[in-house]
């Protein structure tokens, strides 16, 4: 051993464990089929769901989509046209895309090591799965997906926005080869799930760095509320790259079936979610399951402009009775106090933009009365009726009732001043000393 | 380049003035060492030489510049574009203001709008200096843009851009500003984002050269090795160009750094004014204790004398601490009545971006008559033509010092620059041996980009960007070898290649390893100043390592001349919470030092010597401070406090006093420490001239032979007793050593040497600052003590290697 040799062991500190050599037939333990490319080998593992295969209480059956291979609602959620076989002459269908990769930071050395796709072929749903094997077959992978996605009309991801195509993306770049995923269509179901699926808003909860809130938006969450599956022995994630370096080091494939059964129950779940997403869109509010659903759907319809189908489904969400554009049917849906405030607030605001005055001062007026309200959503309808009353209705004395409730809550200093605005301006409208407020706050 | 403002009499002769009332109207005389103004030097005023625009320039780009006055290029312009657009490394040494950002502009734009898929990169070492290129580089390229239909993108790119300007710049920018930190831990780790850059890279341009010594510079080699890698995959081979201020080796630095020829232009063709250069040594007042007045008090008179003529003034300290103490003073003689505009500000790192931008243009439009500023402002920050540069103690480096003085004088007026010398033995030296300072030749860069942990975290970077193949170079050592290492500490992994290409080692570690990578080698772990007095205010921000010795409870805090206390030192959440108050103290902490021996590289006792250097630990900690009030100086109190240690790996020179000479010596054990502590103190002095390097570079401690005893540290941060066998530790000031103790170890006799002719020479009669250190930090013998040491080492050495023996036991001296 040379003295550089030493004094580089006295700088580096070991990061993991030495392994030793296995020999192993790769494909025999994971299933799959062993390929070359340019003199290198890299793995493909097939899989099949047939339709009466059920993730919890959901059965692939009843998550097809129709025959053109994309929901027809689908694009609300996109947010963009989805090509479908009618547009041209191939079939299109859905690509549900999942990588498992090297490391999260991102960067020139984070691999993705293995590569998910799954469709719906037929009454069943398929998986194919690329493993690297060797370091060097990265552009036969490669090549191969781009092949898979030619033939998608969508790509479909979990927080694939952020990380899973640009990952891919850079693969590409380093390849020195065009991804295919420029101009695919891409829906990304973190977004959606956040809005139909999240938790309830409690204040003490933390946000996350883009400042929304997606407690229980995890895909293994998901799978488990909206789809019923438990999970058994399943990888956890951190684990996921040392199982992989564990692999290389060493040959021993062992460690990696879990991980790709991991891939594979995330693409199923991923496929069934986006199933019950686009269905919802269809059916409309009644045949969602809670009130949060409900919500979420309504804030699809409102973006994506169908108001009237909005409206009803803040209305749903909102179980009030009575509530204009509500479905007439009695089956409305169970609702917390602070998902009940949020679709009252959400209708209110919504009618005020269709310029239906008298309903969004009905929807203020039941969110005030709900008894655990959330003290911001109680600030704020406060001081919509002050502004309904003062302007609208005219009733002075009441505008000036609700202008000082909501100087009960705690607010931002610039608000705070303009309602003691308004009220110094309705007290002088009604006669009163300005200073009789003053001297109250 | 522009013409010259025309010289302004009024102030020309505001110049004389004072030239003549502080030399006492003879300018024109001979150094006088022992004269308040030891020397005195009228830097002759140069004329332009001029050559006309290169031919292979773009005639458009020609045109653009004439249009903005530019008629004709300096000579030293001329020959760098040469240079460049023949495709040779160029690196390019002329004064502050001669124009040395066209030498890299004009054939960058011309190379672009010959080619618009042409890219440029362009280093700066700090953020601030990349925004105040942008804003001219920006000038130019705009209207070249539109005369010509083209989109010609030049951008910043680094810590502060936001993310979703990123991806646009990453697509439009053929100039790109940035920093090295951002190239390696932004930039090389995501390449393949930037193949557009990489594939079209024509030209790598290096500002300010000169500041990539040391680590900074070890580390920036191995950032371009990398950059080079990358370079290679996307088929591109860029040229260099690079600027530096005057240092002894720029070919040679330029050559290390990026590890290729180069040519070096070195001879400006601007026009500069006469500058006047005065050296100040404050006066002794007290002869017996060779204390001389405070340097802060002369220099603050020296810069009183020039403002009060209308005189634009910038003053540069040796410290923060320094900096707002001169802003206090200067304030207090010349600040306006309150609510008026600031006329004095200080300036130094640390304070917020918005208030250092405010001072610079405040600066530039003259409403600031006059700045304190540490080094902040000694690098090219565009501040205007200032009239004075008075330099309160001596910059540590030759090159520094004509940095500093080139602040002043930007235009061809007439210019002054004053050096006060403080009572540091360096500072003596300078002032009172005139020539060295103007006949020496500055100093050369030392870098060291082997330096193993440095290496080490770039291979790792490296392989990360792309997997190093079985054949592959990098650097001076085989990086086979550290790739073997690296492989079995689980970091990469050889995959054999098939049958026609190499293996490679692939990186299979889920770390990015840029992030654990800083390049200035102070972690980027920081403390903030927060001022409590009125809510919670974020007034400004300091390093890690210089959080604890400012920011401890009880220390008085300084920003502008403003006081604040600590009251609470955060040191896990990294905040200091201050309030402001009214005093007239400062704070000044006590840090003791300990330095534990790890490994011996070369020397020691078995060889025969009395030297060693190799690996230490370094332990810190400020274990009190002291009060001293402003003007007079006095200790007015102190504290004791209990802060957590700093640590870090580091080698170190030693100097190893054995048991023999200890014993030998003929005084009680108080007097022996004093004479090591002094020892030290001047040993430290001649290593840092020795060594060519920055106060702050090396460190210096005195170890017990005995490696378990802990001594306590006195009131000064001194052992309070010292072992049998004492060690004098200089150790390189940086986790893992920069290269210094090695070639002081090999100095060793020359170090020995010069330590005993400045203790020996020097005038005072028991120790000052300028040989063993002031009295009150050791005792009345340590002057004589420290000297009867080194007689002791020179014949215990010359017995040992001579093999007569060695000295026994002190009964065997004849005292």
């Amino acid at each position: 051993m040379n003295r550089l040799t030493e004094r580089l062991r006295g700088v580096i500190e070991p990061a993991a464990p030495r392994a030793r050599p296995v020999a192993h037939d790769h494909s025999e333990i994971l299933g799959g089929e062993q390929h070359i490319a340019d003199g290198h080998a890299f793995l493909i593992v097939d899989r099949r769901y047939p339709g009466g295969h059920r993730h919890g209480r959901v059965s692939v059956l009843d998550s097809l989509p129709p025959d053109s291979g994309v929901w027809p609602r689908m694009e609300l959620l996109a947010g963009r046209q989805i090509p479908t076989a009618s547009d041209d002459d191939r079939p299109r269908r859905l690509m549900f895309f999942d990588l498992e990769t090297t490391g999260l930071a991102g960067g020139a050395g984070t691999y993705a090591f293995l590569v998910g796709c799954g469709w719906f072929e037929g009454a069943a749903f398929r998986v194919r799965q690329f493993l690297l094997s060797s370091f060097g077959a990265e552009r036969g992978i490669l090549k191969a997906l781009t092949a898979l996605a030619q033939e998608a009309a969508a790509v479909v991801t979990f927080n694939g926005k952020s990380f899973d195509v640009p990952l891919i993306d850079t693969r590409y770049a380093l390849n020195r080869m065009t991804s295919p995923f420029g101009d695919l269509p891409h829906l990304d179901m973190l977004h959606v799930a956040r809005r139909f699926w999240r938790q309830a808003d409690t204040d003490d909860e933390p946000r996350d760095e883009d400042g929304t809130r997606s407690r229980g938006c995890r895909l293994a969450d998901l799978e488990q509320t909206v789809c019923g599956h438990e999970r058994e022995g399943d990888v956890p994630g951190f684990e996921i790259p040392a199982r992989y370096f564990h692999y290389v080091r060493s040959g021993d494939v062992s460690g990696l079936e879990a991980v790709l059964e991991h891939n594979r129950l995330d693409l199923l779940s991923l496929a069934l979610l986006t199933a019950r997403a686009s269905q919802m869109l269809e059916d409309g509010p009644g045949e969602a399951s809670h009130a949060r659903e409900a919500l979420g759907l309504g804030t699809v319809y409102e973006r994506a402009g169908c108001l009237a189908e909005a409206r009803a489904a803040y209305a749903h969400a909102a179980a009030v009775p009575g509530l204009p554009g509500a479905p007439a049917s009695g089956c409305l849906a169970r609702s917390d106090d602070a998902t009940q405030a949020e679709a009252l607030r959400a209708y209110a605001l919504l009618a005020r933009r269709e310029r239906r005055f008298q309903d969004a001062a009905l929807a203020w007026q039941c969110l005030i009365e709900i008894r655990r309200c959330p003290p911001q959503l109680a600030r704020e309808a406060a001081e919509a009726l002050a502004v309904h009353h003062e302007h609208r209705v005219r009733d002075l004395d009441v505008a000036r009732r609700f202008a000082l409730q909501s100087l009960q809550y705690r607010s931002t200093p610039g608000r705070t001043q303009a309602v003691q605005h308004r009220l110094s301006r309705l007290e002088r409208k009604l006669g009163k000393p300005a200073a009789y407020t003053a001297g109250l706050f | 380049m522009l013409p010259a403002k025309r010289t302004d009499p009024a102030l020309d002769q505001a110049l004389e003035s004072v030239l003549d009332r502080l030399t006492g109207g003879s300018l024109d005389r001979a150094d006088n060492p022992d004269g308040w103004i030891t020397a005195a030097r009228r830097l002759p005023a140069r004329t332009g030489e001029y050559a006309p625009f290169n031919d292979a320039l773009d005639p458009r780009l020609v045109s653009v510049l004439r249009e903005r006055g530019v008629e004709r290029l300096y000579t030293h312009q001329a020959a760098a574009i040469d240079h460049a657009l023949a495709g040779r490394n160029v690196v390019i040494t002329t004064p502050t203001a001669s124009g040395k950002t066209l030498c890299y502009n004009a054939p960058v734009l011309s190379t672009i709008l010959r080619d618009p898929s042409a890219r440029a990169l362009y280093l700066f070492p700090t953020k601030a200096l990349a925004q105040d290129q942008l804003a001219e580089l920006h000038g130019l390229a705009d209207v070249l843009s539109r005369q010509n239909d083209l989109e010609l993108g030049v951008f910043t790119y680094d810590g502060d851009t936001p993310q979703d300007a990123r991806r646009a710049i990453r697509g439009r920018a053929h100039v790109v500003l940035s920093n090295p930190d951002m190239i390696h831990a932004g930039i090389l780790p995501h390449h393949p984002r930037w193949a557009k850059l990489f594939e079209n890279l024509r030209y790598v341009v290096i500002d300010e050269l000169h500041a990539y010594r040391g680590v900074f510079g070890s580390h920036l080699t191995n950032v371009l090795r990398r950059l080079h890698r990358i370079c290679r995959h996307y088929g591109s081979d860029p040229r260099f160009i690079c600027s530096s201020a005057t240092i002894a080796n720029p070919r040679e630095l330029a050559e290390s750094l990026v590890e290729q020829k180069f040519e070096l232009v070195d001879k400006s063709g601007a026009p500069s004014g006469e500058k006047v250069f005065l050296f100040v040594n404050p006066p002794v007042v007290n002869q017996q204790l060779g204390i001389r007045r405070s340097y802060l008090s002369e220099a603050r008179r020296v810069a009183s004398e020039f403002l009060k003529r209308q005189l634009q003034v910038i003053v540069f300290a040796q410290s923060r601490l320094a900096t707002e103490i001169l802003t206090t003073y200067l304030k207090d003689d010349f600040g306006g009545p309150p609510g008026t505009p600031d006329l004095i500000r200080g300036y130094r790192g640390g304070y917020l971006p918005q208030r250092r931008r405010e001072i610079e243009r405040g600066l530039r439009e003259g409403t600031v008559r006059a700045v304190v500023s540490t080094s902040a402002l000694e690098l090219g920050i565009d501040v205007g033509a200032l009239d004075v540069c008075v330099m309160a103690g001596y910059p540590g480096t030759i090159a520094a010092t004509w940095q500093r003085a080139g602040r002043a004088g930007r235009r061809s007026s007439r210019s002054a620059a004053v050096l006060v010398g403080s009572s540091a033995p360096i500072d003596q030296f300078v002032v009172r041996h005139p020539s060295y300072f103007f006949e020496a030749s500055p100093e050369h860069a030392l870098i060291n980009p082997d330096n193993l942990h440095i290496l080490v975290s770039h291979v790792k970077c490296a392989a990360f960007e792309l997997p190093f193949t079985t054949t592959e170079e990098y650097g001076d050592l085989n990086v086979q070898d550290v790739l073997g290492v690296l492989a079995e500490g689980g970091f990469v992994h050889l995959a054999q290649g098939s049958s026609d290409d190499q293996g490679q080692w692939q990186w299979t570690n889920e770390s990015y390893p840029a992030d654990a990578v800083s390049l200035r080698s102070i972690s980027s772990d920081n403390f903030v100043i927060v001022d409590v007095t009125r809510g919670a205010d974020v007034i400004g921000e300091t390093s890690f390592n210089s959080g604890p010795p400012t920011l401890h409870e009880k220390a008085i805090y300084m920003v502008e001349a403003a006081l604040y206390q600590v009251e609470k030192l955060d040191f896990e959440g990294r905040k200091a919470y201050v309030r402001r108050i009214d005093c007239d103290y400062y704070t000044d902490a006590i840090t003791y030092t300990k330095v534990t021996l790890m490994d011996t590289f070369g020397g020691g006792r078995p060889e025969g010597t009395v030297a060693a250097h190799g690996e230490v630990h370094v332990s810190s900690r400020v274990v009190g401070f002291k009060k001293i009030k402003f003007y007079t100086n006095e200790n007015v109190g102190s504290g004791e406090l209990d802060l957590p240690e700093q640590e870090m790996h580091t080698t170190a020179y030693w100097l190893e006093l054995p048991a023999a000479v200890m014993g030998a010596l003929p005084c009680a054990s108080d007097d022996r420490r004093d004479g090591v502590v002094g020892l030290s103190f001047a040993m430290r002095q001649v290593a840092q001239l020795l060594l060519m390097c920055d106060r702050q570079d090396i460190g210096i401690s005195i170890g017990s032979g005995d490696q378990d005893e802990d001594a306590m540290p006195n009131r000064h941060g001194q052992p309070a007793a010292i072992g049998d066998e004492p060690r004098i530790f200089i150790y390189d000031n940086y986790p893992s050593g920069i290269g210094f103790s090695e070639p002081l170890y090999r100095m060793h006799d020359e170090l020995m040497a010069r330590t005993r002719a400045l203790i020996s020479s020097c005038e005072c009669e028991h120790g000052c600052p300028t040989c063993v250190g002031p009295i009150g930090n050791t005792g009345p013998l340590a002057k004589s003590v420290a000297l009867r040491i080194l007689d002791l080492l020179g014949s215990g050495h010359a017995l040992a290697t001579a093999g007569v023996g060695t000295i026994e036991s002190p009964l065997d001296q004849p005292f």
